[in-house]
């Protein structure tokens, strides 16, 4: 037991050490050569398309910027793998690297904030943190958090399908996992729209735990029990939308009935493009794999002051999601050019993005 | 040895005592939950929802079967969702797809089966040889075939293209659902081998008393495998026929099936602890779960509240097949 033990405790002697040597370090001028930039994407996978072009986006970043130091850390959704490989990292150069982050879950922001703060490391956070937890208060190396705005996504789809529908008649609502905060927000973003939509009722609402599979056979009970009564279907991911599609397919109603869904994923824009859906909406993954490289190197070449002196609106706020329709879908069924991207990435347009402070 | 007294709804006396009555509650507590529905929203006794139900339970029916063979010897098979993740992937990949050049046709349907039969295999080996308890084994066979699905699946899953197999899993024929079908078919087949072979009366009697089977001599060892390579296989045909339907092979296609199907096997009466059971009684249970769930859907149950609603039938259930046992049970696990 007691040898067991002794693991932990090394480590964390470890990760002592390299706090006292670094924190010296932290104070000094935060401007680094190009040659010792370290540029670290860290995210769940690779295996999603998803986040397949969040590593292909820091990768682009990195040859257009002429950084030839670019790490990729997958956790395989091990929260404390998360971690531990950030600080495994940090026990060199920690002043002059720069972690771009899909947080595993909501509670591995805190930890590897910390670990910045205290090494001297730059961070970028995406989608969720826990609450009251701000890079404005005290936390200077955490360079921003860039939230989707789930309330929106769910708003942009559903305005779309009401108008698709000629604002009236009856919808279903296949909803994601009802304890996760974005199911909850892209249903709000839903109801906010249908109360300035009187002609449009939800006929039913029910969760299909953002799968596939489970989506198909309720929106086989629904067109069984409503009939024709269903005008347009809304699924709060595209894996349900698909399923739905699915379904509808089986009963020879296949592009006959509108349907949106959430996060782009490539299956869905196709749909789209066949008219089968009408709408998706995407965070732009490429755009989330390179911004929060694109911030710490301006930050390290000292393009842009310190972010302890930028305003609270620019250090965490909401991106603009990207709305997927028959007009634009050609377009993003291909991969994009790295060259679309450069502007986003200039030092003068690191919040062209943005759609105003988060939270 | 002692095949199970009730072998399903057939042959019982119309005075028909207390004993007699109970592999009858499952199949009663069907009725009373059509019945219910169907009186909460007339809309529900239609034919029209009939063959979506039908439809509904169709891949749950072919797990059901296959889950029940294995339930019956006493052992248990926590692997479906992985199976079914590495069969839909298999299927998937060897008919007409987004991936590669293949165009097996029927026969990737058979490739699926096959990897189902050869994981079935894999877990009655790991069961018998090296005598790990069936629920490790599976549970560890789970890991591994969603991981090699996985694999497989690779950042994009492939979409099925072949419009045969897209009609088998969508269309219909003369109003029934063609997977409905194959379930019915793999239902006969189960209860055929369940009623007139070796393979189905051993396994009653292994899960009666292994070690009773062992001093009489079966080649429990033999049978039991075959339980796990038959689960298998249904699951692989379950895992490719569900592809087939969403018009892709993905991973998460078995999601929910492994709790779903052993509840179902056990609603119907079919006993954990092996030796009491059979096909009939879990494709009662399964379509109940089905009705369960379809009808919660129709009378409109708020979905916060369906989980909760969903155990509380099933406890009821449960309940219910037990009740009039509850002096004799003597030991409870």
């Amino acid at each position: 037991m007691k040898r067991a033990m002794s693991c932990p405790v090394a480590m964390m002697a470890c990760v002592a050490v390299i706090v006292v040597t670094a924190a010296p370090a932290a104070a000094a001028e935060p401007v680094c050569a190009k040659s010792e930039i370290r540029l670290v994407n860290s995210m769940r996978e690779i295996a999603q398309p998803y986040h397949a072009n969040l590593e292909k986006g820091g990768r682009w970043f990195a040859a257009w910027a002429g950084l030839e130091h670019y790490v990729l850390q997958l956790n395989q959704g091990d929260s404390d793998k998360q971690i531990s490989l950030m600080r495994l990292l940090l026990a060199t150069n920690p002043r002059c690297t720069v972690f771009n982050v899909e947080p595993n879950a909501d509670l591995v922001v805190k930890p590897m904030i910390d670990a910045a703060n205290r090494s001297g490391a730059w961070i970028v956070t995406h989608w969720a943190h826990n609450e009251g937890l701000h890079p404005f208060d005290g936390n200077d190396h955490w360079i921003a958090h860039i939230a989707v705005d789930s309330l929106g996504a769910g708003a942009a789809i559903s305005k779309l399908l009401v108008d698709a529908i000629g604002r009236t008649g009856g919808v279903v609502a296949l909803q994601g996992r009802l304890d996760t905060d974005p199911a909850r927000k892209r249903f709000a973003g839903l109801q906010q729209v249908l109360l300035q939509t009187p002609g449009v009722t939800v006929l039913d609402q029910q969760t299909a735990n953002w799968d596939r599979t489970a989506a198909f056979p309720i929106m086989q009970t629904w067109l069984t029990k409503y009939g024709d009564r269903i005008n347009g279907v809304w699924a709060a991911n595209d894996d349900m939308a698909l399923g739905a599609l699915e379904a509808l397919r089986a009963a020879g109603l296949a592009g006959k009935i509108p349907i949106v869904g959430v996060d782009g994923i490539p299956e869905a824009i196709a749909a789209v493009e066949k008219g089968e859906m009408i709408a998706t909406v995407s965070s732009d993954a490429y755009y989330q794999g390179s911004i929060g490289l694109a911030m710490g190197t301006c930050v390290l070449t000292g393009q842009v002051p310190l972010p302890a002196s930028w305003p609270k609106e620019n250090r965490e706020f909401y991106l603009k999601l990207v709305v997927i329709s028959r007009d634009n879908a050609a377009q993003y069924l291909r991969e994009p050019e790295p060259a679309a991207y450069v502007d986003d990435w200039q030092c003068d347009k690191l919040w062209s993005r943005s759609t105003g402070k988060a939270f | 040895m002692m095949p199970a007294d009730h072998q399903g709804p057939v042959g019982s006396t119309p005075a028909a005592t207390a004993q007699e009555l109970r592999p009858w509650t499952p199949l009663l507590a069907l009725i009373v939950l059509c019945l219910g529905f169907g009186l909460a929203e007339p809309g529900f006794a239609t034919s029209e929802n009939l063959w979506t139900i039908a439809d509904r339970s169709a891949i749950p029916l072919i797990l059901a079967v296959g889950t029940t063979f294995v339930i019956l010897q006493g052992s248990i098979d926590l692997s479906i969702e992985g199976v079914m993740a590495t069969s839909s992937l298999t299927f998937a990949m060897s008919v007409f797809n987004s991936r590669n050049g293949l165009d097996l046709g029927v026969f990737g349907l058979g490739l699926a089966t096959l990897v189902g039969a050869g994981l079935g295999l894999l877990s009655g080996l790991l069961t018998t040889c090296l005598r790990v308890p069936s629920f490790m084994v599976t549970l560890g066979v789970w890991s591994t075939s969603a991981g090699i699905a996985l694999l497989l699946s690779g950042d994009q899953p492939p979409l099925i293209k072949d419009p045969m197999m897209r009609a088998l899993g969508l269309g219909r024929s003369l109003a029934v659902p063609n997977l409905f079908l194959v379930a019915v078919a793999v239902v006969l087949l189960g209860y055929v081998l369940q009623s007139y072979t070796r393979f189905g009366r051993y396994s009653m009697v292994i899960g009666g008393g292994e070690d009773l089977a062992r001093l009489l001599g079966l080649p429990v060892d033999r049978y039991k495998v075959l339980a796990f390579v038959f689960a298998g296989f249904l699951g692989g045909l379950a895992g490719a026929l569900e592809s087939a339907r969403i018009g892709l092979g993905h991973v998460d296609v078995g999601g929910g099936q492994m709790f779903a199907t052993i509840t179902a096997v056990v609603i119907g009466g079919t006993s954990l602890g092996g030796g009491r059971g059979g096909v009939l009684q879990s494709a009662v249970g399964t379509l109940t779960l089905a009705i369960l769930t379809d009808g919660m859907v129709f009378v409109g149950i708020n979905p916060y509240a369906q989980k909760a609603v969903q155990g509380a039938l099933i406890l009821l259930t449960a309940l219910g097949a037990t009740w009039p046992l509850r002096h004799r049970l003597r030991i409870v696990k």
